[in-house]
């Protein structure tokens, strides 16, 4: 075995069958520990509910459930495998609810803009990505605390031009999409899938996917190879912004009704999926398809503990537990030199 | 021949060294250009001087004729000169692909999407030219070490054909450190085949190697360019010689000022190991004796001394204090056992830079400041002083933040801490690094006095001559093993022409 022979490349580079390439597809993707986690939790809750887990109703719950959740932890996990973190979220859903609330037909305002709230949702979004994305390279403030700080920035001015009211909605065609199905799957199951084909070419066919990797992988090595770090960041942080304004849109719809607190409690099912779903924490590794399948977990092991009913404040702890177990499976130590 | 590179009076000066001393050096297209040099000799400044990492003081860099522009290593890459570092620059989460294009995907968009069948073809085409025969899809940390530099050496070849840069210069930083005996056979085979439309300059510290592997060899010295000889008229013995050649006549290190150590050992280690780093080994030190630790990187001499310090853990071995056997487990331990440890980093390790003279004085001994249970800002100032008075710290007061301080001053302050908390033995990581002439001075006589104290130091110091001219005892280490133990009493100093044979 000389050195250009490593015995896994040799037989990985003759071998190029359909097979292999599904093999090396999954492999890439490293979701295998991810499809195992979730046969797990289906032969558990499939016992304990005695089938009604695997029912077909309780299926397409499931991935009923799963839609919003997974908009959220496609947006965020693009900031996890840049290395940074993003804890704003919930902050920018609310404001991005409260603004939709203001422009469908409403009782309270003179405004209506039908379909054209969908790109002025995902405008604020992005808008408050961008800050968190300047405050982050220009100021070079810590993502952990631009993100916080921008989270509940965008909060309280949600709650401010809301005055803290529920504002409902006369226009049903957003309710009507969200809660509707077609071909028996949840039209906002659709949404998810779209938004995940976009991010799985962005992350494998484009050089800003390139580059996010790279960074994730080491920051200082990637600027020397001549990436432009700041704006890879800034454009990554505007498109989870855009991705949470979406959300905060849905969320929206699913109520026919807007008000600042759509927001609160989306941000730790959404971490715990990431983490689950195989990004590492510390960045450059992971992918779309990984937040996919982690969404799916968390949310198949809710339901199914729904189901057995187990208390709220078990599962709060097993949800707990499941994060950190995940993180420290992900984690890459050998990149961390003091925790802090 | 034809020249590629062309430096004339090239001179780069850092606060307190001349690094490169003006002087000219022509590189040829075709050649494998071997440099040698001690630590320290300038080999490193000059490397990144020719890829753009440093700008010249004074003088010309003539690149292909034309004066280099170069601002930074990725400048550097586009005009052909790169280099492939000794601790590697690959992004081991990506795979061989996305690390040979990186930043360069340009020539393979069509409508904003890579094509990558496209990239794929070209990594196989760059990758044969290495010889590698693997799948550019496999992730880089599935890689060998040998397998990860032919890749560097790859995409420095790509770059300098997708830049239409003919004969591309390439610098291989100790290539061959990380590689089996074999793996370093086929690495200059291959290079020798890329030589006929490239130039490769080879660093290493292997002299057998450069030897034999280079048609040039050129020896560099303090930062200024000794001689130049065709490989096949070197020999080990000779550019050994030209590498020290420094008479030592003279008082460089204050050998008058040496003494002979008590009889009364204060450290004995008995076969200290940790395993795959350093074999076990077995010395002691005297008080009153200055012990030199030599060796180069790699050799685990940096180990043994962080065993001492508490900051890694032995595998196994014992340590005795004064006779007694103590376990370290943790920097506290080594305190408490009064071992004090100088890092080579004091502006990272070895002083809190925010904190003032007086907080860095005193903080291994804030528990004897205390009055009625709390720190007295009176006794704070009262030792912080004492120690500023006796280690002849310049500084404008007490309260002065470290971070102001010149390099000097600030070692003298982090030795003070240690002298303050009753250290009997200290471990010293290139005290003088970084310092300029006079200051080293004042430390050397600092050491001296230390030792006269009947304290015990043990020294790893920037050049071979420090180490001589300063220890009573000197400790060889090569691979991991304690090769042998030399005394080196004030009046007849070792040669370090032998020393080096033992080294390397």
């Amino acid at each position: 075995m000389g050195i250009y022979a490593g015995k896994l490349a040799e037989n990985s580079y003759t071998d190029q069958g359909q097979l292999f390439k599904i093999k090396r597809f999954l492999a890439d993707c490293s979701v295998t520990g991810q499809l195992l986690s979730l046969a797990i939790v289906i032969v558990i809750f499939a016992i304990g509910t005695g089938g009604t887990f695997l029912s077909l109703t309780n299926i397409q719950t499931i991935i009923g459930l799963a839609g919003i959740p997974m908009i959220l932890c496609l947006g965020l996990h693009q900031i996890i495998i840049l290395g940074a973190i993003d804890l704003s979220l919930e902050g920018i859903i609310a404001i991005s609810a409260v603004i939709a609330g203001f422009v469908i037909k409403n009782p309270n305002t003179p405004y209506d803009l039908g379909m054209l709230v969908i790109p002025v949702t995902l405008v604020i979004g992005a808008i408050a990505g961008l800050l968190n994305g300047i405050l982050n390279t220009k100021l070079k403030m810590p993502s952990f605390i631009a993100t916080l700080g921008i989270s509940w920035v965008m909060f309280g001015l949600a709650v401010f031009l809301s005055g803290g009211i529920s504002t409902p909605l006369l226009d049903l065609r957003f309710q009507n999409f969200i809660n509707g199905t077609t071909l028996g799957i949840p039209n906002v199951t659709y949404v998810a899938f779209v938004l995940f084909i976009v991010l799985n070419i962005i992350q494998k066919r484009t050089k800003l996917g390139k580059y996010t990797y790279a960074i994730g992988g080491d920051e200082i090595l990637a600027a020397q190879a001549g990436i432009n770090v700041t704006k890879t960041k800034i454009i990554n942080f505007t498109i989870a912004g855009a991705i949470y304004g979406l959300a905060g849109l849905l969320l929206v719809a699913r109520l026919n009704s807007s008000a600042a607190r759509l927001g609160n409690n989306l941000l730790f099912p959404a971490m715990t999926a990431v983490a689950v779903g195989g990004v590492s924490m510390s960045g450059g590794v992971g992918g779309a398809l990984n937040a996919v399948f982690g969404t799916i977990i968390v949310t198949a092991l809710n339901n199914g503990m729904v189901l057995m009913h187990v208390s709220p404040y078990t599962q709060s702890a097993v949800n707990g537990i499941v994060l950190i177990s995940a993180v420290a499976l992900t984690i890459d130590r050998k990149k961390i030199g003091i925790i802090k | 021949m034809d020249t590629v590179i062309e430096l004339k009076k090239a001179t780069k000066s850092f606060p307190g060294v001349r690094a490169l001393k003006g002087f000219d050096l022509n590189i040829y297209k075709n050649e494998i250009l071997g440099l040698v040099g001690e630590n320290g000799a300038g080999k490193s400044t000059l490397m990144k001087v020719l890829i753009g990492m440093y700008q010249l003081d004074e003088g010309e860099y003539l690149l292909r004729g034309q004066p280099a522009k170069m601002k930074s290593s990725n400048d550097a890459i586009k005009e052909g000169v790169g280099m492939v570092f000794q601790e590697g620059c690959m992004l081991l989460n990506m795979t061989i692909t996305e690390n040979l294009f990186l930043s360069n995907e340009q020539a393979f968009i069509k409508n904003g999407i890579l094509n990558l069948s496209e990239m794929r073809n070209e990594a196989k085409t760059a990758l044969a030219k290495v010889e590698l025969n693997i799948d550019p899809q496999t992730p880089c940390s599935r890689l060998s070490p040998a397998q990860r530099q032919m890749v560097e050496i790859a995409r420095l070849l790509w770059l300098s054909e997708h830049y239409g840069k003919d004969n591309p210069v390439m610098i291989l930083d100790e290539p061959t450190t990380v590689l089996q005996q074999k793996e370093a056979d086929t690495l200059f085979r291959i290079l020798d085949d890329i030589k006929k439309h490239a130039t490769i300059i080879l660093i290493s510290h292997r002299l057998e190697e450069v030897i034999e592997n280079s048609d040039r060899i050129v020896v560099l010295k303090d930062g200024d360019y000794v001689t130049e000889m065709p490989a096949d008229q070197a020999s080990v013995e000779g550019i050994e010689e030209l590498m020290v050649g420094r008479n030592l006549s003279g008082e460089h290190f204050r050998e008058s000022e040496q003494r002979e150590p008590e009889t009364e050992n204060f450290l004995e280690v008995r076969n200290l190991t940790i395993e795959g780093v350093f074999e076990p080994m077995s010395f002691s030190v005297k008080k009153g004796e200055i012990l030199s630790l030599v060796g180069l990187i790699g050799s685990g001499k940096e180990e043994l001394c962080q065993c001492l310090a508490g900051v890694r853990r032995p595998t196994g071995g014992e340590i005795l204090i004064n006779g007694k056997n103590v376990l370290i487990k943790s920097p506290k331990d080594s305190i408490r056992s009064r071992i004090g440890y100088i890092p080579i980093d004091r502006r990272k390790e070895g002083l809190a830079t925010d904190f003032d003279v007086a907080d860095n004085i005193n903080m291994l001994i804030l528990n004897s400041l205390k009055s009625k249970g709390f720190l007295s800002r009176f006794k704070e100032a009262a030792n912080a002083k004492k120690w500023v008075k006796e280690a002849l710290i310049k500084t404008p007061s007490i309260r002065t933040k470290c971070r102001n301080l010149s390099g000097g001053n600030q070692q003298k302050v982090v030795i003070s801490k240690w002298l303050a908390a009753e250290s009997q033995l200290l471990v010293l990581d290139h005290p003088t690094r970084g310092i300029d002439v006079g200051a080293k001075d004042e430390i050397y006589h600092r050491i001296r006095l230390l030792a006269q104290e009947g304290r015990c130091l043990i020294m790893m110091c920037d050049t071979l001559e420090e180490d001589i001219g300063l220890c009573n005892r000197m400790l060889i280490m090569k691979d991991g093993k304690l090769v042998k133990i030399l005394n080196c009493p004030a009046a007849e100093k070792p040669e370090p022409l032998e020393i080096l044979s033992a080294i390397v």
